[in-house]
């Protein structure tokens, strides 16, 4: 009995504390956000003293901007991104690009500190659109990077013609209409668009590799969708055929079903491509070395994610001479790149990748804006006409600068993937100089644009159709023109 | 407690409500805002699992169902407000009668499958009709109508003004619900369907008719969600946004609806104000869950109802303080 109680006043002590200990904690929570938010507001309100009083005044008229002036002392920097679950990477590496490029600068910006806040999205729209109020509202941050994966991006462009009295920059997003069809002054991408990377693809493969016939399997989503657009227009402009497009759903880790049904197709068809990215490729990957797969098809093409760094250290060297396309390579052998990796490579102790790079060039660019605006973040419209009149020389991609729908012009480069030391590399074999968002179609960038935006079927998936459709928006002139030229005029 | 303090007490915290918007930062509006349309997804769940003892995973896909009707027909300009609202919970009403047949008869964890089956059904077609749902880009370019952007000086306060007044109301009235004799014949099937049935109720009718008041109080939410975000995507109605409504709930206490809304309150908030601070806040709010799910199983509510004083609010909120007589 005695035994029994003790126990009892045991387990109910036990209780009580843990439920104090819980209570303790959800205080000391709510204490140290509001603690934080104190400290900031306190230490620019002593900084804010004086000399920019009559900024401060001048800024009270229109609301909003007032509350930005009162951080005068830090430039704040918000990145959003998904920085858990399956797409971590994709938000994740764009954080460490940026601070590789503020711990170039020292975190500092003309005596004046830069804060980075990071918030996670969870590759989930609502969670975007509450983190970038958050960032916006709560940290009243000046520019925001991100974000990261083609829905976010989607949501992303809806919540900046919401908010123009800020800029935002996306970090690894890639749907071409950010910067295109619902394009607006405060959103600026120093990164690529879906198509953009990949149109010279097709017609590389088509001209260069003789292929007339590809069947392309890619992941369900847009992303995906925006590749197989920007390489269809490039393939059938140029002499190709039919792209037998097999769409899988994201998380599929098991190819026997399709791998089945293309070994099935190897007479008709002259390449496989993959189109998708992450653990799916890597699978892709495996189940085409399992099955034996090289028996069938000479070749194996890839999408712009599918040879990338971090994919390409996971699978063996047996994929040697995989063809892709990207406006970055890892073996570019400019000066810029190769600190770039190295530098990378002692802070974190991997492999820079293209995210990395876009984080990286994306904090780049809004230092050199910063210089010429003399830090000053709060006029969007100029500090928009500043960075478009950018020219970025000294990134590790290359050269880029942007258009006028603030999107980068940059190289495209033909990969090709080579075994150096034992481990897959990418190889450049042809590069394409300053690819605008709209590629081949310069001049006709209105007819480009009332088309449909890209989606699951469209364009088609035989060039027959491909050209009734082009004969709709781009007239038959330019489909006469295509053909005298046998293809882009280069 | 007298009736005039009592009347005092509700005309203050009426006005703080009410001045919310006007008083406080941006930042506390908005994240007033989004607990309160997520509490009504809350409040959906907890008025099946609190008077029915059934816990439905398909409250999401009711929210999917009017959020996606709104977006569709808006920005095809097919419907503009208030039709589109109307239409949208129309059509909330003839799924949740559809999906009401096919889970009426069920209960236990038959019932939690087949919600889950039908909210996943909803998922999916929502994620792969792409013609027709735009798929996994989502439907962007939502408008808040018109009214929603009424200004009073310099803020916006049609929204939050909306919005406090559906919730207030439901809240009103699901309180009500509970303590008419229609809520007690609710809690005779939790505690014993197969007395109620003898006893002549007829119980399917009611579990049916409770199911789709469950789900006009998800449309609510994601009519509110979708002009509130202005975007619409799969993402938003998964399988983690019923998790997420099933732990808030039973961090607040799933018997009670106060306890619903408390625990989607603790839960966004922390999830605001936490992952500015680490990127590892769903470890933290792990934790929490566990504590409170080993120390109090009936949740924050049930340790607050522990109290004396708190128990007799309880009992009159959701009884009509028939104990104390």
């Amino acid at each position: 009995m005695m035994l029994n109680e003790g126990v009892r006043n045991l387990s109910q002590s036990f209780k009580c504390c843990s439920i104090l200990f819980m209570f303790i904690l959800v205080i000391a929570f709510s204490v140290g956000c509001s603690s934080e938010t104190g400290t900031n507001e306190s230490s620019s309100a002593n900084e804010t003293g004086a000399p920019n009083d009559h900024h401060a005044e001048q800024n009270d008229e229109n609301g909003e901007t007032a509350e930005e002036s009162t951080d005068n002392g830090e430039i704040h920097i918000g990145v959003v991104g998904p920085m858990t679950g399956g797409f971590a990477v994709y938000g994740e590496n764009v954080v460490r690009g940026v601070e590789l490029a503020l711990d170039e600068v020292d975190h500092q910006f003309d005596g004046r500190e830069i804060v980075l806040h990071a918030e996670d999205s969870q590759a989930d729209v609502e969670q975007l659109v509450t983190k970038l109020d958050s960032l916006k509202q709560r940290d009243g941050v000046d520019v925001i990077i991100g974000p990261s994966t083609g829905d976010e991006g989607e949501a992303a462009v809806q919540w900046a013609q919401n908010n123009q009295d800020i800029l935002i920059m996306p970090g690894y997003s890639a749907p071409e209409d950010l910067t295109m069809r619902e394009q607006t002054p405060n959103l600026i991408r120093a990164g690529w668009t879906d198509s953009q990377t990949i149109f010279h693809f097709g017609q590389f493969v088509t001209d260069e590799l003789g292929y007339e016939k590809i069947i392309m399997v890619g992941q369900d989503y847009a992303f995906p969708w925006g590749q197989a657009a920007g390489f269809k227009r490039g393939f059938y402009e140029n002499g190709g055929k039919e792209v037998y497009t097999i769409w899988h759903p994201t998380d599929t880790l098991d190819f026997s079903s399709i791998l089945g049904e293309i070994q099935g197709l190897a007479d008709e068809y002259d390449a496989v491509m993959y189109n998708g990215g992450g653990a799916d490729a890597i699978a892709f990957y495996n189940g085409w070395e399992q099955y034996g797969m090289d028996q069938h098809y000479p070749q194996l093409l890839a999408g712009t994610n599918v040879a990338d760094v971090p994919i390409l250290s996971e699978i063996s060297t047996h994929f040697e001479g995989v063809y892709s396309s990207m406006h970055y390579s890892e073996d570019l052998d400019h000066e810029e790149n190769i600190k770039f990796r190295e530098s990378y490579r002692e802070k974190y102790g991997e492999e820079a990748d293209a995210i990395v790079l876009q984080g990286y060039d994306t904090m780049k660019v809004i230092l050199q804006a910063l210089e010429q605006t003399g830090g000053e973040t709060s006029d969007v419209e100029q500090l928009r006409e500043t960075i478009l009149s950018l020219e970025i020389n000294d990134s590790p991609r290359g050269p880029f600068h942007f258009d006028e729908y603030g999107q980068a012009v940059q190289n495209i480069y033909i990969k090709e993937t080579k075994v150096v030391d034992g481990q897959l590399q990418n190889e450049v074999v042809k590069t394409y100089e300053a690819v605008s968002q709209f590629g081949p179609y310069e001049g006709w960038e209105e007819e480009y644009m009332s088309q449909p935006p890209n989606a699951r079927d469209f364009p088609a998936d035989t060039a027959e159709e491909y050209f009734e459709h082009l004969a709709e928006y781009f007239g038959q002139d330019y489909i006469d023109e295509l053909e005298a030229n046998g293809g882009w005029a280069e | 407690m007298n009736q005039m303090t009592k009347n005092l007490i509700y005309t203050l915290g009426v006005i703080v409500l009410l001045a919310i918007p006007l008083i406080a930062s941006d930042f506390l509006t908005t994240m007033i805002i989004r607990i309160m349309y997520y509490s009504l997804l809350a409040i959906g769940f907890a008025f099946l699992a609190g008077q029915l003892g059934l816990i439905s995973l398909a409250i999401p896909a009711f929210m999917a169902v009017s959020g996606y009707t709104i977006g569709i027909l808006e920005t095809r300009g097919l419907l503009s407000f208030p039709f589109s609202v109307l239409a949208a919970m129309l059509m909330v009403l003839v799924i949740g009668a559809v999906f009401g047949i096919f889970v009426n008869r069920s209960q236990g964890i038959y019932f939690l499958m087949l919600t889950l089956i039908l909210g996943q059904i909803v998922w999916a077609i929502v994620l792969q009709w792409a013609s027709f749902t735009k798929g996994s880009s989502g439907i962007i370019g939502i408008e808040k109508p018109d009214i929603m952007k009424w200004r009073l000086g310099e803020t916006e306060v049609g929204f939050y003004y909306i919005l406090l007044v559906c919730f207030i109301l439901i809240v009103l009235a699901v309180l009500a619900l509970t303590r008419s004799s229609f809520g007690l014949k609710l809690k005779g099937i939790r505690e014993s369907e197969t007395r109620m049935k003898m006893l002549g109720y007829p119980v399917a009718r009611l579990k049916w008719t409770a199911f789709m008041i469950s789900a006009f109080i998800s449309g609510t939410a994601g009519v509110f969600f979708v002009y509130y975000t202005g975007v619409m995507h799969p993402s938003s109605i998964n399988l983690d946004s019923a998790a997420m409504v099933l732990i808030a709930s039973i961090f607040g206490g799933v018997q009670s609806i106060i306890g619903a809304i408390l625990g989607m309150s603790i839960i966004k908030t922390f999830e605001i104000s936490l992952s500015g601070l680490t990127q590892r806040y769903l470890i933290i709010i792990g934790t929490m869950f566990l504590l409170v799910i080993i120390y109090a199983p009936k949740g924050l509510m049930g340790l607050i109802y522990k109290n004396k004083y708190m128990q007799s609010l309880y009992q009159h909120w959701y009884r009509g303080g028939k104990k104390d007589e």
